[in-house]
């Protein structure tokens, strides 16, 4: 199982269409097998998201805690003779909170989907950045860290915004770099996921679609394409041609065909029955294209797009 | 793909008769897959969890030659996909019990421990240094103490308290006290984790917490001992604050190795002293938090019940001695072990 490299345009980026993104931001991790495996990196917005919709929970779980009171009929209760009730519902509640509080993140990403509810609902998960299994000790020192990275800003925040003075602004700031600290490296990774040896990546679910490479059907079709034609354009383009084929909207499809045909210099048969559908054509290109462009890149010739000098 | 004409045109790109050849495997794979996430381990036959690993590495083939050879960015989007859930699959997190309890206990928790042996007496020093100087400001000056300690702090515990009055909050008393150990222990385990991740800043926040605390629990001792009560507020202290001072103190010294190591990364890169420091005192401190868990319990528990001065000390003193011995005995052998397999590493 010998791995090639990866060709160099691909080495930091991933071609990726599921959201019609063109490309995103690739993490390795070298497993114990010792292959380079790439995983799409969670970018700083959707951490985010994750976090905010985790925070909404953190924060609605007292309320519902409290609401729970209210609703349960503990008015029958006698208070003064059941005690020990009283102090059982505290206990309960001190725990809950000290749940919420210290233990929601931890508890969530050491179970089986290393994820908290916010990052499942955006798709992310926690993974250890060695390639090994994600370990608790990862996981705690991770979110231990969350307490210089969010609680402190907010703290000296407060403190700025009640008059604290230039040194509570400086702290404010200083402890801001490290909050923003994803921002500003490849991994977008925070201090906590150095520290704990963790990152953040993406994981879509994508079904396998239909090859669209037909070229049994584009040879019964008759749509022969000359070499020229086919070079004007590149790797992006196919991509993005890919995209067109499988959402299949007619007037995009319609849109795309027009331009290529300007482009390449396409002359549709004079007979109107023998002009393809666009979809027939654009799906022929597209075999002819791809049909070219990974024959070149068997040869270690790849071609980016349609600007690049390499044929 | 599925109805094709039997005879295949010779006309098929490269990538095309890959994705022939292969796709069974993958669907094979992502349906396995399907069941693992769904928790359904117990249904796999033995042939089908001995082939899992077997598919998960030929999908990680296939993906890498897919990179190479094909431009079908949907089979590529895919297979990326497939191969990083069945990595999860494979090589996600899954503690087990046992394991965790012998390798952490045994050996991880006071290995680490033992690490951070510098940074502990610093850490330590800060905590003596506060109880010092709490003790001498409030011995200059009265008004010192209620700078300290704050009212909400303090309760009842103030300079204008006689001393039945003091001599009462150390006896025991059973209103109340699973709570109040609850929320100690909520409260100290939130002190200790904000001492630890302030190491992240250079350690001097970590240093100014401890002696808070220090000067803290100083201005207080000296309150009680103008009262004649020393012995009787060390006793009520000691009983847990032997396992939660050093839990603090543990803490603290983690935040000190963390701050040390991102000043002073040595002979590694920074980062991968970053993850180092990281993954030692993440082990530190997820004992800590089973420290301050203890000292919650014998705080809210045995202080309230055992209610003689010497009993009290005499747990406490058991209770530092058990900590002591564990942290420099337990897992020496294994560490030695461990240490030369660490160097044996290229």
């Amino acid at each position: 199982m010998a791995a090639p490299n990866p060709a160099p345009i691909l080495d930091d980026t991933l071609s990726f269409d599921a959201q019609g993104k063109y490309q995103r931001r690739v993490t390795y991790i070298t497993t114990p097998e010792g292959v380079r495996l790439p995983f799409i990196t969670a970018t700083f917005a959707e951490r985010l998201g994750a976090f905010i919709l985790d925070y909404l929970i953190i924060i609605a779980a007292p309320v519902a805690l409290i609401l729970l009171f209210f609703i349960l009929p503990f008015e029958q209760v006698d208070w003064k003779r059941a005690k020990g009730l009283g102090d059982i519902l505290m206990i309960l509640f001190f725990m809950a909170m000290f749940f919420v509080r210290t233990g929601y993140f931890m508890a969530f990403e050491m179970g089986p989907r290393a994820a908290t509810p916010g990052k499942r609902v955006l798709k992310i998960r926690v993974i250890a950045h060695d390639g090994g299994h994600l370990t608790p000790v990862m996981v705690i020192t991770r979110n231990m860290l969350r307490e210089v990275e969010f609680y402190l800003p907010l703290t000296l925040m407060g403190m700025t915004m009640q008059g604290g003075g230039w040194v509570a602004l400086s702290a404010f700031l200083w402890t801001l770099v490290l909050a923003l600290l994803p921002l500003f490296n490849r991994d977008q990774a925070r201090l906590g996921d150095f520290l704990g040896g963790t990152r953040v990546v993406h994981m879509p679910r994508q079904s396998l679609g239909i090859d669209l490479a037909d070229t049994e059907a584009d040879r019964r079709s008759g749509i022969i394409f000359t070499r020229a034609q086919i070079e004007a354009y590149g790797e992006k383009e196919l991509g993005v041609l890919e995209e067109v084929l499988r959402e299949r909207r007619p007037a995009t499809m319609a849109a795309v065909a027009t331009r290529i045909k300007t482009r390449i210099g396409w002359d549709d048969p004079k007979n109107t029955n023998d002009v393809p559908t666009d979809e027939a054509f654009l799906r022929a290109f597209y075999a002819a294209l791809r049909a070219h462009l990974e024959s070149r890149m068997l040869l270690g010739k790849r071609r980016k797009d349609k600007h690049d000098d390499v044929r | 793909m599925s109805d094709e004409e039997p005879a295949k045109p010779a006309l098929q790109l490269k990538s095309q008769k890959f994705r022939d050849t292969r796709e069974k495997d993958w669907r094979t794979l992502s349906r396995a897959l399907d069941r693992l996430d769904q928790g359904k381990l117990n249904s796999f036959s033995t042939d089908e969890l001995l082939n899992l690993p077997v598919l998960y590495r030929s999908a990680v083939s296939s993906l890498s030659m897919a990179r190479s050879i094909s431009l079908d960015r949907n089979l590529i989007g895919y297979l990326q996909g497939l191969c990083a859930r069945a990595y999860m699959g494979i090589y996600g997190p899954h503690a087990r019990f046992k394991d965790i309890l012998t390798g952490y206990f045994g050996r991880q928790w006071p290995e680490s421990v033992r690490r951070i042996g510098p940074e502990f007496l610093l850490s330590l020093a800060c905590l003596v240094i506060g109880i010092v100087a709490g003790w001498l400001l409030c011995a200059g000056d009265q008004s010192w103490y209620s700078a300290l300690v704050g009212e909400d702090m303090s309760g009842g515990r103030n300079l204008s308290a006689s001393a039945a009055d003091l001599k009462k909050t150390l006896e025991g008393s059973t209103d109340g006290l699973a709570v109040f150990s609850v929320f100690l222990m909520s409260h100290n385990t939130q002190v200790s984790i904000f001492a630890f991740a302030l190491g992240v800043i250079a350690g001097i926040p970590t240093a100014l917490l401890i002696l808070h605390n220090g000067m803290l629990l100083g201005a207080m001792l000296w309150l009680f001992a103008r009262q004649g009560l020393l012995v009787d507020f060390a006793g009520w202290l000691s009983i847990h604050g032997t396992t939660e001072l050093l839990a603090i103190v543990l803490a603290g010294a983690a935040g000190f190795h963390m701050a040390r190591r991102i000043m002073f990364p040595g002979n590694l890169t920074r980062k991968a002293a970053l993850v180092d420091a990281g993954k030692l005192t993440g082990s530190v401190m997820l004992g800590v938090a089973i420290m301050l868990l203890l000292a919650g319990l014998l705080e809210g528990f045995g202080r309230q019940l055992i209610t003689d001065t010497s009993a009290r000390f005499g747990i406490g003193a058991v209770m530092l001695v058990t900590w002591i011995v564990y942290f420099t005995q337990v897992g020496r052998r294994l560490t030695l072990k461990f240490e030369e397999a660490d160097h044996g590493r290229p």
